[in-house]
């Protein structure tokens, strides 16, 4: 696969309503819903929907030394024992990112000062299911990708902040990925603007072993 | 080979392609990570005898080693200054290769760039870059081209452009599918093939990416829309890495066990891509050699699409709702985002229309004060993303239609081409080169015909150009002009008529703007009911509305079962079994609608607007604000409380149901200050700690605290301890709810409890955010957590007691 930044500028993301709803303790067996409010329900997700923007961004980066409690990625030393182990029989890396852009979060924001209560609820809902999507997005295209190679990425995806995997290492994605190109802004403590946007690391596996290891 | 001996050849026999490239180049040595058209160059003799291999086992037609030799690809090796000597070099060696006794084919691939509306780069660039590399191969002397293992279809529709606007040659579009049956940017067979076809493509088909088991169903598809003949080239299976080695899973035998089935589905052109060879086109010619060709389809299709839909048309298909809400006239909101160049509102307005029933979106945004050709453009490119409905491309200026048309990644609908000499000059052959269906207006330079027949004259004339630049009737859809009866009575029973001889004697599909029919007179929904029932029965297809209209859309349900155009009732069904499966309202016990039983069911239904109404009601027939509170609004959230946990209720209802019980509170509020004993309001001081700038859930929680009552301090993000606790000091407040998100500053959390002990404060400490768990606020001396903002709520009237 090509070593360049891939950027996506307009992922498509079909709004995964179900999970919208049970985020929101929607239970379809046990929920009674009247149609009326069911409409207006859905009118405010898909509303919700128009003010995402969903992006996305990866590079494929060669892992050049390991051992058990650290590893580098292309010039990146990263002391993480949990990533050394979920990388340990990849050869590279995927750094992804992605992000449904300011505007859900301004929209947000402002039925939250306005106190419509319901609105921002369903607003938020919205915006935590359509990152999660996007981000899952990203993988099933590069995924799709590497399986001309006979490759695959681990299901398991790491992100700075979790585990023993620092914060600060969001550093290397804003460095590898220029992630102001997708609107993406970095604080001094290493935080994510617009909120709802993901940084994660996946490695890169030859299918077979993966296969021959899940068996 | 030009277009016509190209389809004698297809219409005689199977015609067989060639093989792998990249994969048996690897095995004469081609190493990893260089540039294989540099690399062939340099060896020649590895092409020759790949090449010459695939002739003797009886290719009709050999791919030019050209995948990569586009400007953007050959710049990750330096050598995009030699876009041209490369590809003539590399078509000079195929011809060596083969001869002239079969055919070269000049191989675009994917530029390893993303293209607009999906990528970055502009769709433009693409098409430049795949010219260039056309132009070269056509110099080279290149017999037809083939656009390969395509994954986006707006990348497709660049090739194929330069490839068009630059020779008249043949070309060949095929496309990589996944598992899924979808490109890599969503797009199915159904849709690639008719975008494709329609655009000029005069093959269509799939290659690589799975093996020819997984390609039936795509071929089947595609086969049953083609107007064009198709191709097939599979991997050689699925691949995979053993011991460092890339192989794949499927021998020349079984591969060749799949050619029967591809021959009746009807493929006209089989080859095979990754891990094939030699011996896999041998057996594909002996298995095709006493095959008959089946043909493609002769009619057109009347079908539009977007990226990743298409929305069929005609007969026994339902009438198909064309939303016309995104046009600014007016509409002032729309208007000031347009000329703000912002695109919420037409956003809003795509989605609104689409989750309404609309299968189509009508896009106008002409309007004074705007480059409407720059405005379509970001329209087009937004709405081809957001939303998966077709587009309607709706502007009066043949600029901004081949803009809209050049950019749009499917097959649009032109709105509109009128008989007026000038419009069908222009824009028949802009639609013609995009391969749009475009809606025929029955009006010419003299007037607007009063009657039927002078409308259908003009239509025929449009019918009669359009079929010249290789128009069907499949492909126009003829106006019906409504015009208002409340100025001629007749007006109606002339569109009628219009659409009848759309339907009996043109065989187009047809169209009206409904709403027309009944302006200036009262009561229009029944003219306009009345009208959309008679069309129908005149064959009326397609209708310009506003979906959000129920009227409208229960119209078309039921008229499409009565017309026919509804198999089985299926849709009308899962229309209206919706309505059916209402729930049963939440307290089953029916219920004497007096007004303290309204009060009650406001707040259980979250009757926000209704309760305030309820509540003056009863205070006028007596009742005491106390007694309202006490035996009314607080009963009845603590039923919808019991009905949340019992997942009856969600949040939202939950919600819902708090706003009406605070829109009555703080109704009743002055009247209850008013009396001796007034309850205060508990104080919650609310803060995401410092470091930590994300604070969406804590305002969500603010929100929830304040609609159950509570006085919510909201001290913001990024909140020192020292500002937590002046503010707790000065307040006097009893609860303090802190947040943050994130690992590294969630400790900030148990500094703030901290600093509150040493300063001797009984204040409780309520803890939240994504990371934070229960044991979390245990170890950090918090008095409670919360999960979620009902969570919250319930702590927060625990921890008042």
């Amino acid at each position: 696969m090509d070593s360049a930044v891939k950027y996506f500028e307009n992922i498509w993301i079909e709004p995964p309503m179900d999970r919208i709803l049970y985020r929101l303790g929607y239970k379809k067996t046990k929920t009674k819903l009247e149609k009326d409010q069911k409409e207006q329900i859905e009118e405010l997700i898909w509303e919700g929907v128009s003010h995402c923007h969903p992006k996305g961004a990866f590079l494929i980066l060669p892992i050049t030394e390991r051992t058990c409690h650290s590893i580098t990625i292309g010039r990146h030393l990263v002391k993480s024992k949990s990533l050394a182990e979920l990388l340990k029989n990849s050869e590279t890396a995927a750094l992804m990112a992605s992000t449904i852009g300011d505007e859900m979060i301004h929209a947000i924001e402002d039925e939250i000062k306005k106190e419509n209560s319901v609105k921002a609820v369903i607003f938020d809902s919205t915006a935590s299911q359509m990152a999660d999507k996007t981000v899952a997005w990203v993988m099933d295209f590069i995924n799709k990708t590497l399986q001309k190679e006979g490759k695959a990425l681990t299901s398991m995806r790491y992100s700075p902040g979790y585990g023993d995997l620092d914060l600060r290492y969001q550093k290397i994605f804003f460095e590898e990925l220029k992630l102001e190109k997708l609107g993406i802004s970095l604080t001094k403590s290493y935080m994510m603007t617009p909120e709802k946007s993901v940084t994660a690391i996946c490695g890169v596996e030859n299918r077979i072993r993966r296969e021959e290891r899940n068996e | 080979m030009n277009k016509t001996t190209f389809y004698e050849l297809l219409r005689e026999r199977i015609l067989i392609l060639d093989g792998a490239t990249g994969t048996q180049l690897q095995k004469k040595g081609m190493p990893q990570g260089v540039c294989p058209e540099k690399w062939i160059l340099e060896n020649p003799h590895a092409i020759l005898e790949i090449q010459g291999s695939y002739k003797e086992a009886g290719s009709d037609i050999v791919y030019a080693p050209t995948f990569g030799a586009n400007r953007w690809k050959l710049k990750t090796f330096g050598l995009e200054d030699q876009v041209r000597e490369i590809n003539m070099s590399l078509v000079q060696l195929s011809r060596e290769a083969v001869g002239r006794d079969i055919l070269v084919a000049g191989d675009l691939s994917p530029t390893g760039e993303f293209i607009k509306p999906f990528g970055e780069r502009a769709f433009e660039e693409a098409v430049e870059v795949y010219k260039e590399q056309v132009e070269a191969l056509v110099e080279g002397g290149v017999d037809l081209f083939v656009i390969e293992t395509m994954i986006d279809i707006q990348e497709a529709r660049a090739a194929l452009l330069a490839v068009k606007e630059t020779t008249d040659l043949p070309v060949m579009v095929s496309l990589t599918f996944g598992e899924d049956e979808k490109t890599l940017t969503g797009t199915d067979p159904i849709t690639a093939a008719i975008t494709l076809q329609s655009l000029g493509a005069d093959v269509i088909g799939c290659n690589c990416s799975t093996g020819p088991k997984d390609m039936i169903h795509i071929l089947k598809e595609m086969k049953g829309v083609a107007t064009v003949p198709i191709l097939v080239k599979p991997n050689a299976g699925l691949p995979v890495v053993k011991d460092g080695e890339l192989f794949y899973d499927l021998g020349p035998e079984e591969f060749a066990s799949f050619i029967d089935e591809f021959t009746n589905i009807g493929v006209n052109l089989i080859g095979g891509c990754c891990g094939t060879t030699p011996e896999y086109i041998r057996l594909i010619k002996e298995r095709t050699e006493s095959a008959v060709p089946k043909m493609w389809l002769k009619s057109k299709i009347s079908a539009l699409t977007s990226a990743r839909k298409t929305v069929f048309m005609g007969e026994n298909m339902p009438l198909v709702i064309v939303g016309e809400r995104i046009n600014p006239t007016g509409k002032k909101k729309l208007q000031q985002e347009l000329l703000d160049g912002k695109l919420s509102e037409v956003r809003r307005l795509a989605l609104e229309q689409q989750q309404k029933g609309a299968s189509i979106l009508d896009v106008n945004v002409g309007m004074p004060g705007i480059d409407e050709k720059k405005v379509m453009v970001n329209v087009v490119e937004n709405l081809s993303t957001l939303s998966e409905l077709p587009l309607c491309i709706d502007s009066s200026s043949p600029e901004v239609i081949e803009a809209a048309l050049r950019i749009y990644p499917g097959r649009a609908l032109l709105n509109s081409i009128s008989g007026e000499e000038k419009k069908l000059e222009k824009l028949l052959p802009i639609a013609a080169k995009y391969g749009a269906m475009f809606i025929a207006l029955p009006l010419d330079d003299q007037e607007i015909p009063a009657t039927a027949e002078g409308r259908i004259k003009v239509l025929d004339r449009i019918l009669e150009e359009a079929k010249k630049i290789g128009y069907g009737p499949q492909d126009m859809v003829v106006d019906g002009l409504v015009m208002t009866v409340s100025a001629d009575q007749k007006a109606s029973l002339t569109t009628l008529g219009v659409i009848e001889y759309a339907t009996k004697h043109l065989k187009t599909s047809s169209i009206i703007g409904l709403s027309n029919i009944s302006f200036g007179l009262p009561e229009r929904k029944w003219l306009n009911s009345a009208f959309l029932m008679m069309a129908m029965a005149k064959g009326l297809n397609m209708a310009i509305a506003n979906p959000s209209s129920e009227n409208l859309m229960e119209l078309k349900m039921a008229g499409d079962v009565l017309i026919g155009r509804d198999e089985n009732s299926k849709n009308y069904i899962a229309y209206f079994g919706q309505s059916k499966t209402i729930s049963k309202s939440i307290d089953e016990k029916p219920k004497e609608e007096n007004t303290r039983t309204k009060i009650y069911e406001a707040v259980l239904k979250g009757e926000k607007e209704a309760i305030e109404g309820y509540i003056k009601k009863a205070l006028d027939e007596g009742m005491k604000p106390f007694d309202i509170v006490d035996e009314l609004l607080i009963p009845a959230i603590n039923k919808v409380g019991e009905l949340y946990d019992q997942k009856e209720y969600f949040l939202p209802q939950l919600i819902l149901s708090a706003e009406a019980m605070k829109t009555g509170f703080n109704y009743l509020e002055p009247l209850l200050l008013k009396e001796d004993n007034a309850r205060k309001k508990t104080k919650v001081i609310i803060a995401t700690v410092k470091g930590d700038i994300h604070d969406i859930g804590k305002n969500i929680v603010g929100l929830m605290l304040k609609n159950y009552g509570f006085e919510v301090i909201d001290l913001g993000k990024d909140v020192p301890k020292e500002e937590i606790i002046k503010q707790v000091k000065e307040h006097n407040a009893p609860i303090v709810g802190l947040s943050a998100l994130m690992t590294t500053t969630m400790g900030e959390m148990g500094v703030v409890i901290d600093a509150a002990k040493k300063e001797g404060l009984d204040t409780k400490f309520m803890v939240g955010g994504a990371v934070v768990t229960q044991a979390f606020a245990e170890e950090i001396g918090a008095d409670g957590y919360a999960g979620d903002a009902i969570e919250a709520v319930r702590l927060a009237q625990a921890l008042e007691k």
